[in-house]
């Protein structure tokens, strides 16, 4: 019989387990790459140029919407595509609670997320000459929002199919919103009274705001809300993925 | 002995279908536990609630005593899982995979990268170590695949369709490795089609149908139970004639008395009865009569395969019989289902 320690060490070295794997495997899939790296590119581009918007805010913009949308990617295309090979079947059965491979699997998409976010920074400072205020609060940022992000992305994931395109439709179609109510595009300071609660409602909002404060030295929230929001999204989002995958079971997927 | 899996009232609905009713075994400790049923019987079902990938609509599971449903973890730990499709990491070396799966069940370090060598070289993958999965034949991943079920040495091991599809000399390493971990204590829970590969490998079997457990026994209590499919095998040649017409002698020798029913194999023929020894001479004098020669003559218990049908309603003689490892039959020699009486 193992000790609650030794089970605890067993569960971290496992969650972390499936991360490493998972970032060997699926980090050139297409679908990482189409929904993870280009797609924020896009998005940026799409919106932001030929609107005369500082080095800066674009290289805030950018960071948050490079975590949300590969962050949140990671689960969504990973898990269906190990659902349908049957190699998800080799983590279930494994001893590990489900919480281990939820959070093992939330680490790929940050992992994924905090990477590819070193691509508009790099093309941000050396390109465009942005700096960054707060260095130290950007390093924590990333990785933060990439880890709530993922967890959010995770809920997708976890709903009972086998098929990628099946949990890309309703990602996306909850995303997409997300992303224009968000403070994005509008910052929070211009928005109107009722468009401003709606913002709150997107975890999205705390992660501009916290990039905000990190590149631009100046958000709308205290940073230290949008610190304590975030790993309390993580929390947030596992739980319905854990109710999702307890139905998968009932349903045999 | 004490029981490795005990099965009580277990069930599974999926919507308002009864995929597994209400059904009730044992599997002891050190035993291979074969588990039978046609397509859609619910081995399957059965088997993922075992593995704890289903979630069962009622009834317990116990697997060394540990209730899957209050806490699978302890169960877990002990359990190697080889599912039907090889499900390996194609993206990976054969190494890669093995170290993961390790990994995965806290093996330590340094056995770890022993027992994956060990294994490597049993399953003859050892020089393919670095290579992708995905370059892998059929044959090599469903090795693979079952190396990284046993690199933590389960003491239960659950065998989903193991050889199907499988060259012969794969079939008969896999074959070889299960009787290997057997002997060496590991209890194995095997679900298969191949009725044969129930026979030779285990010490009993349970035949699953429309959900429930139609018959649990060795495989030589159920074929004695099943004395009704015992037949005649024949195989006859014209004499002074190039070939037979191929329905001459069916229709005829079915027609035998004490023939229920009969069915060509190859260049023979079957004829079940319940009277093996009074039907023969008919089938002398029936080949005396029309200028045949007989090949060959044998009669033959009911095989596993017959109780299978028999059991599950299927019509004997429809189902292409397993003859792998088998020759001709030489006038005289053994019948492999149960022998010359």
């Amino acid at each position: 019989m193992r000790s609650w320690i030794e089970r605890l060490q067993d569960e971290v070295a496992q969650a972390w387990t499936v991360a490493i794997k998972d970032v060997q495997v699926y980090y050139l899939t297409p679908p990482m790459i189409m929904f993870g790296l280009l797609l924020p590119f896009f998005l940026f581009f799409s919106f932001s140029v030929k609107r005369e918007i500082g080095a800066e805010v674009g290289l805030a913009r950018l960071l948050a919407l490079t975590t949300f949308f590969t962050a949140s990617s990671a689960g969504p295309v990973i898990i269906p595509m190990e659902r349908r090979t049957g190699t998800y079947d080799r983590l279930l059965a494994a001893p590990m609670s489900l919480v281990t491979l939820l959070l093992g699997k939330t680490l790929v998409g940050t992992f994924f997320a905090t990477l590819v976010s070193l691509v508009p920074l790099l093309v941000g400072l050396l390109a465009l000459g942005a700096t960054v205020a707060n260095a130290a609060l950007l390093v924590v940022s990333v990785p933060l929002a990439s880890l709530a992000f993922s967890a959010f992305g995770l809920v997708f994931a976890s709903i009972p199919t086998r098929s990628v395109g099946s949990i890309m439709m309703p990602s996306t179609l909850v995303r997409w919103p997300l992303m224009f109510i968000s403070g994005i595009f509008i910052p929070l300071a211009e928005m109107a009274p009722w468009a401003r609660v709606l913002a709150y409602v997107s975890p999205l909002t705390y992660a501009q705001d916290l990039m905000n404060h990190a590149v631009l030295g100046q958000g709308f929230l205290n940073p230290w809300l949008d610190l304590a929001l975030l790993p309390a999204l993580l929390v947030v989002f596992l739980i319905p993925a854990a109710r999702l995958h307890h139905r998968s079971r009932v349903l045999g997927y | 002995m004490s029981d490795t899996i005990k099965v009580e009232d277990l069930t599974k609905y999926y919507g308002d279908l009864l995929a597994v009713d209400h059904i009730n075994f044992q599997v002891q400790q050190g035993e291979i536990f074969g588990f039978l049923g046609p397509n859609g019987a619910g081995k399957t079902t059965t088997q993922r609630m075992l593995t704890t990938l289903l979630k069962p609509t009622g009834g317990r599971i116990l697997i060394n005593g540990h209730d899957l449903g209050r806490d699978a973890y302890p169960a877990k730990r002990q359990m190697g899982l080889v599912p039907e499709e090889s499900n390996v990491y194609t993206e990976l070396s054969a190494w890669g995979n093995l170290m993961f799966t390790a990994r995965l069940y806290r093996v330590p370090r340094g056995k770890r990268e022993k027992q994956a060598r060990e294994l490597l070289e049993t399953f003859g993958l050892w020089e393919k170590r670095n290579v992708k999965v995905e370059d892998f034949s059929k044959g090599m991943r469903r090795r693979l695949s079952i190396a990284m079920a046993i690199i933590h040495r389960p003491t239960l091991l659950f065998l989903d369709e193991p050889t199907p599809g499988l060259d012969a000399q794969s079939t008969r390493a896999i074959r070889r490795l299960i009787r290997k971990m057997n002997a060496e204590g590991t209890t194995i829970f095997l679900t298969t089609h191949q009725i044969e590969e129930a026979n030779q490998l285990c010490d009993r079997v349970a035949i699953i149908n429309h959900g429930k457990i139609a018959a649990i026994d060795t495989p030589e209590r159920l074929k004695a139970a099943f004395r009704r499919v015992q037949s005649v095998e024949v195989a006859l040649e014209p004499i002074g004639r190039e070939t037979l017409e191929a329905d001459e002698p069916l229709k005829a020798l079915g027609e035998l008395p004490g023939v229920t029913h009969s069915a060509k194999m190859g260049d023979k023929w079957r004829l079940y009865t319940e009277e093996p020894s009074a039907l023969l001479p008919h089938v002398v004098d029936y080949a005396r009569s029309h200028d045949l020669q007989m090949v060959s003559l044998c009669t033959l218990g009911p095989s596993l395969e017959d109780v299978f049908l028999e059991i599950t309603g299927q019509k004997i003689g429809t189902v292409r019989h397993d003859t792998q490892g088998t020759g001709g039959k030489k006038p005289g020699a053994r019948g492999k289902r149960g022998g010359r009486r």
